[in-house]
């Protein structure tokens, strides 16, 4: 009982650096726990949302153009010989269109897809469709132009719970609600981008009335379902194939699991990359408070040297001397615990509001996590503890007669600062006194050092992923824009001669300028193992007005293909050499098989996207497509707006949808930009650590100095200039600190765009960036936050007793 | 006129509810140059004293005037400029600035006076108390009587008129504590008045003049007893 008394006058001496301490440990507690809890958070809830709303176990896509009676798809999964495993099985038709949800003077035309699905006897019953809003569909719907609007779009733009949208062809759907289903609880684009929320619009039809706007009556082109518990899927999967084949001979069809949903795949993968980063950034935060704890170990070890000497010369064991420093490790740990509890507590509340605003689900599960914040409280606990048993131990290992020495024999040593010695210093010994300072402790300079670095660190890794991501949307967007920076893309509803008159009366449309009919087609790269998602535009490589940049080119004589430099690296090919495309390809009017053919690499392009590829447009006899479109190139008139464009061509027939070139950077931008606002959080957070680290050191500095300041004040020095000296001494601090954590910062960010968001983002190509504005955040928080440390300590040196402090004798 | 007036100054402290008074009705004056050795027993009051004379404190009641200044009524601001103008002092553990050189830490004292001085007045000070060949060295690889050395030096290197020393030869050996009583005397030669606090008996006999307090209170004040001796004539 006598140790932990005496431990907690100890503490109460020291509260302020106490505190200090304590927090920074909950920081990187709180962070830790309250982030981590998030992961688990995400795991339950995607789990059983898409539980609640039965995502398919098995979903078949018919290749891009082609359509089967819906029946007979049906029948199809129903007639296989294990078909008694299969629990539902609906046949769906998902078609692109245009979508013009424009309100209250606010042009909203962006592109979608309609979701046919059959809601007979309560459907669908696969891939469900949950209203957050208004109401889900019924089978009353069924024949009517009723839909349920993706919640997602609708809160980008702000749509309210019911309302009405136009679609390709004019067609007016009436929407009866907003809503979820699985395969659209992430967004993405027509591409596989992410975050296009705001700039695709899926909307859940009855399957009539996609059938109705399509022009595809009785139609499918999509069967999602679900097996019963049990079931062997390998055995239904290899059935279904069978039975397709047998079937629809000449349609190319794709069979997935769960797995080959890229939202799907993204969601859990995303996960794991979060935990990763999180994990990373907790070890930063928790180093950075595992110095600043050592440093305040030190010093309290440091202060009880005599009585630990005057122990040990009374012959207390030195286990018992010991007790007493650790149990002030330990008390500062529990302290610390507490205080990261409750700032993971509030992580937690702020982070579980930050992802239902992000990752709208049916199903939100944020139980309290018990196993994370014990670990966080293990690691908080034991990090302290850990800081004050290093000096502890240095401590009862020195002689007693060193450690009850009195007077100037005890005064600690110049540090590194003899170093200085020969060196001539510019000013007066007061504007030297700094940098001397700075070398007379070399240890605790450097864990100050380290632990603002660890900070920046943090800061230049959290910041700098998004200028990494708005680099990379830069780049995309330099390369789309280069020569026609106003084009606009009109998707058509299907595949027409390019003399169509649907295409022509794009083409002389008083709005366009100029239009350059191309081709674009989804398909699947391979090359020996490697297999990769791809979406070719079969383009005029020679055309004036844009045309896909082409690195190290070469000639081919048969079809070339120009990859994306991520494609080309993953699949290990250079120019020339050549790789398997699997596409589809014309077989009749409106059905495509799926085909290999051999083609040759022509060169690289510097697009970020993985799936992005060109090919000549005169190739397109390679798909059966010869003369053929789906996807005509525009150049707005002059004086003509692109809004304009996409209003005038809209509704045109066959015009699926019209976009400009860089809506989805702009959109991407503009999601990222508004999720900076969170990060304004991590820069409080991290400014309030270096703050507390730079304020821990300068107060124990003002405690280790005490009677070189008393000293100081007895020539006659004012508070200021000994204030001056201990700030321009942190500012040396803050400036290493910084230039540390930068560069580190930098090595960190690179890894982690390089080397472990491709595991989550296989299909992105970022390039590594910190922008100028990133690079004056980390530098002033980093500076500023530590220079202004020791006039925290102001008070302290106002109310010092000058005459009790000169005769203290260590 | 003296250099140091003090007029019934008495200093009182709180302590633990109850008030200790630490020097009562003090009058005093010295005239500059004077080598005077304060001497008393431990809470008798000696550092109080200095602590007042050096306005590192300020006196309860009466009235201080040094060098013409009315020092127990001055302003903060007027006080530091007091210790950086007319005071300098000598401390038992030295306190040396352990990052800064011999020769830097008598630069401290010539940076803080703001005297406009000879630019090797710091290297010139410490070749007078005989540490020329030290000047690159810091205070941890010097011995005590070296540093105090310094700190002597330090101290002249302010050109200020008063020296205050308290316990100056405590932390010394014998022959370290001549060496350092001779510097300090010297200086006394040099009109520089030098007022050191001591229990030491011995050290007051070189003095010019010895004030004995006790209790707080002046209990003698007048040449030495048994009169007057040079330095290396001591014995301790």
């Amino acid at each position: 009982m006598l140790w932990l008394r005496w431990s907690l006058r100890d503490l109460r001496a020291r509260w302020v650096q106490v505190c200090a301490i304590a927090f920074i440990i909950a920081i990187g507690t709180g962070i830790y726990a309250g982030l981590s809890s998030t992961s688990q958070w995400r795991q339950v809830s995607y789990d059983a949302s898409y539980e609640k709303l039965d995502m398919y176990d098995l979903h078949v896509a018919l290749s891009t153009g082609s359509y089967v009676s819906a029946t007979e798809l049906e029948d199809v999964a129903r007639a296989i010989p294990h078909a008694r495993w299969v629990q539902a099985a609906e046949p769906r038709l998902l078609v692109p269109t245009q979508v013009d949800a424009s309100a209250a003077g606010k042009t909203i035309l962006v592109p979608g897809r309609l979701v046919g699905v059959d809601v007979a006897h309560g459907g669908p019953h696969v891939n469900r469709v949950s209203a957050t809003a208004g109401r889900t569909l019924a089978t009353r719907d069924a024949g009517t132009r009723h839909m349920v609007l993706d919640a997602h779009f609708a809160k980008q733009h702000h749509l309210p719970s019911r309302g009405v949208v136009r679609v390709s062809g004019g067609t007016t759907l009436h929407y009866v609600g907003l809503g979820l289903s699985p395969e659209y609880f992430m967004i993405l684009g027509e591409r596989g981008t992410v975050l296009a929320d705001a700039s695709f619009a899926a909307m859940f039809v009855p399957l009539a009335t996609a059938q109705h706007v399509a022009g595809q009556p009785g139609a499918a082109n999509d069967l999602v379902m679900t097996l019963k518990p049990g079931a062997n899927v390998a055995v239904v999967r290899r059935e279904l194939r069978q039975a397709l084949r047998e079937r629809f001979p000449t349609v190319g069809t794709t069979i997935n699991g769960p797995n080959g949903d890229t939202a799907h795949r993204l969601m859990y993968d995303d996960i794991k990359g979060d935990q990763q980063l999180y994990d990373i950034f907790a070890v930063l935060i928790l180093a950075g408070a595992a110095f600043a704890a050592f440093n305040l170990a030190g010093r309290i070890v440091e202060a009880q040297r005599r009585e630990i000497g005057i122990g040990m010369a009374l012959g207390v064991p030195r286990r018992s001397l010991a007790i007493r420093p650790l149990l002030v490790g330990s008390e500062i740990a529990l302290l610390g615990v507490v205080f990261g509890v409750a700032i993971g507590l509030g992580v937690g509340v702020v982070m579980g509001s930050v992802l239902r605003g992000f990752f709208p689900l049916p199903v939100w599960r944020v139980p309290f996590q018990a196993g994370t914040f014990a670990r966080a409280a293990a690691i908080g606990f034991a990090l302290p503890v850990l800081a004050a048993a290093i000096p502890v131990w240095r401590a009862v290992r020195v002689a007693p007669i060193e450690a009850i020495r009195t007077g100037f024999v005890s005064a600690k040593g110049g540090g590194l600062a003899p170093l200085l010695a020969r060196l001539p210093l510019p000013g007066r010994t007061t504007a030297q006194m700094p940098l001397r300072n700075v070398l007379r402790a070399p240890r605790r300079t450097l864990m100050t050092t380290l632990g603002i670095a660890a900070a920046i660190v943090v800061l230049i890794g959290v910041i700098g992923m998004v200028d990494s991501f708005l680099a990379t949307i830069d780049r995309g967007e330099r390369e789309l824009t280069k020569t026609s920076p106003r084009r606009l893309l009109v998707t058509l509803d299907s595949f027409y001669p390019v003399t169509a008159p649907q295409v022509t009366a794009i083409e002389h449309s008083p709005l366009v300028r100029r239009g350059e009919p191309i081709l674009q087609l989804p398909g699947t790269l391979h090359r020996g193992a490697t297999n990769i998602d791809t979406f070719v535009d079969l383009v005029d490589l020679r055309s004036g007005t844009w045309r896909p940049t082409i690195e190290h080119r070469v000639d081919a004589r048969g079809p070339g293909i120009v990859l994306s430099e991520i494609a080309a690296r993953d699949l290990g090919v250079h120019p020339g050499d050549t790789v398997i495309l699997r596409h589809p390809r014309r077989n009749g009017l409106v059905s495509y098989e799926l085909v290999r053919s051999r083609v040759t690499v022509l060169g690289v392009n510097p697009l970020p996207l993985r799936a992005a590829a060109f090919m000549d447009f005169r190739d397109a006899s390679l798909m059966n497509l010869a003369g053929i479109t789906n996807t005509v190139v525009v150049d707005p008139a002059r004086r003509t707006s692109s809004d304009a464009v996409k209003r005038g061509l809209f509704g045109t027939p066959g015009v699926a949808s019209v976009q400009p070139i860089t809506a989805y950077t702009d959109t991407v931008r503009q999601q990222l930009r508004s999720a900076l606002g969170i990060l304004r959080v991590v820069e409080a957070a991290v400014l309030l650590l270096a703050l507390l680290i730079a304020f821990n050191s300068a107060s124990i500095n003002a405690d280790e100095r005490a009677r070189e300041e008393a000293t100081m004040f007895a020539f006659g020095l004012r508070v200021r200039t000994v204030l001056r000296i201990a700030t321009v001494e942190s500012l040396v601090i803050g400036l290493f600190a910084t230039a540390l954590g930068l560069g580190v910062g930098w090595l960190l960010l690179d890894w982690l765009v390089t080397g472990l968001l491709p595991q989550t983002y296989p299909d992105l190509g970022i390039v590594t960036a910190v922008s100028t504005g990133t690079w004056i955040i980390a530098t002033t928080l980093g500076v500023v936050a530590v220079t202004v440390a020791p006039l925290f300590t102001v008070r302290k040196l106002r109310r010092m007793d000058v005459p009790s402090t000169l005769r203290v004798m260590e | 006129m003296g250099l140091i007036e003090l007029d019934a100054v008495s200093r009182r402290y709180e302590v633990g509810g109850g008030v200790v008074t630490a020097l009562e009705s003090v009058d005093l004056a010295i005239g500059a140059g004077e080598f005077i050795v304060v001497l008393g027993p431990s809470g008798s009051g000696k550092t109080t004293l200095l602590n007042l004379i050096g306005a590192l404190d300020s006196p309860s009641s009466g009235t201080i005037i040094i060098d013409g200044k009315r020092i127990s009524e001055a302003g903060t601001s007027e006080l530091f400029r007091f210790r950086r103008e007319t005071v300098s002092f000598i401390f038992q553990t030295f306190n040396l600035f352990p990052g800064l050189t011999a020769l830097e830490n008598v630069q401290f004292g010539v940076d803080v006076s703001g005297r406009h001085v000879d630019h090797d007045r710091a290297r010139s000070t410490l070749a007078e108390v005989g540490l020329g060949d030290r000047i690159h060295h810091f205070p941890q690889q010097l011995s005590g009587g070296e540093q105090q050395r310094v700190a002597i030096a330090r101290a002249l290197a302010t050109g200020n008129p008063i020296m205050l020393a308290d316990e100056p030869t405590g932390e010394l050996d014998f022959r370290t504590g001549i060496q350092i009583l001779e510097l300090l005397h010297a200086q006394a030669h040099r009109g520089i008045t030098v007022l050191i606090v001591t229990h030491n008996r011995e050290i007051a006999r070189v003095a010019d003049r010895v004030i004995e307090l006790s209790s707080g209170h002046i209990v003698a004040d007048g040449p030495p007893a048994g009169g007057h001796v040079a330095v290396d004539q001591l014995r301790w």
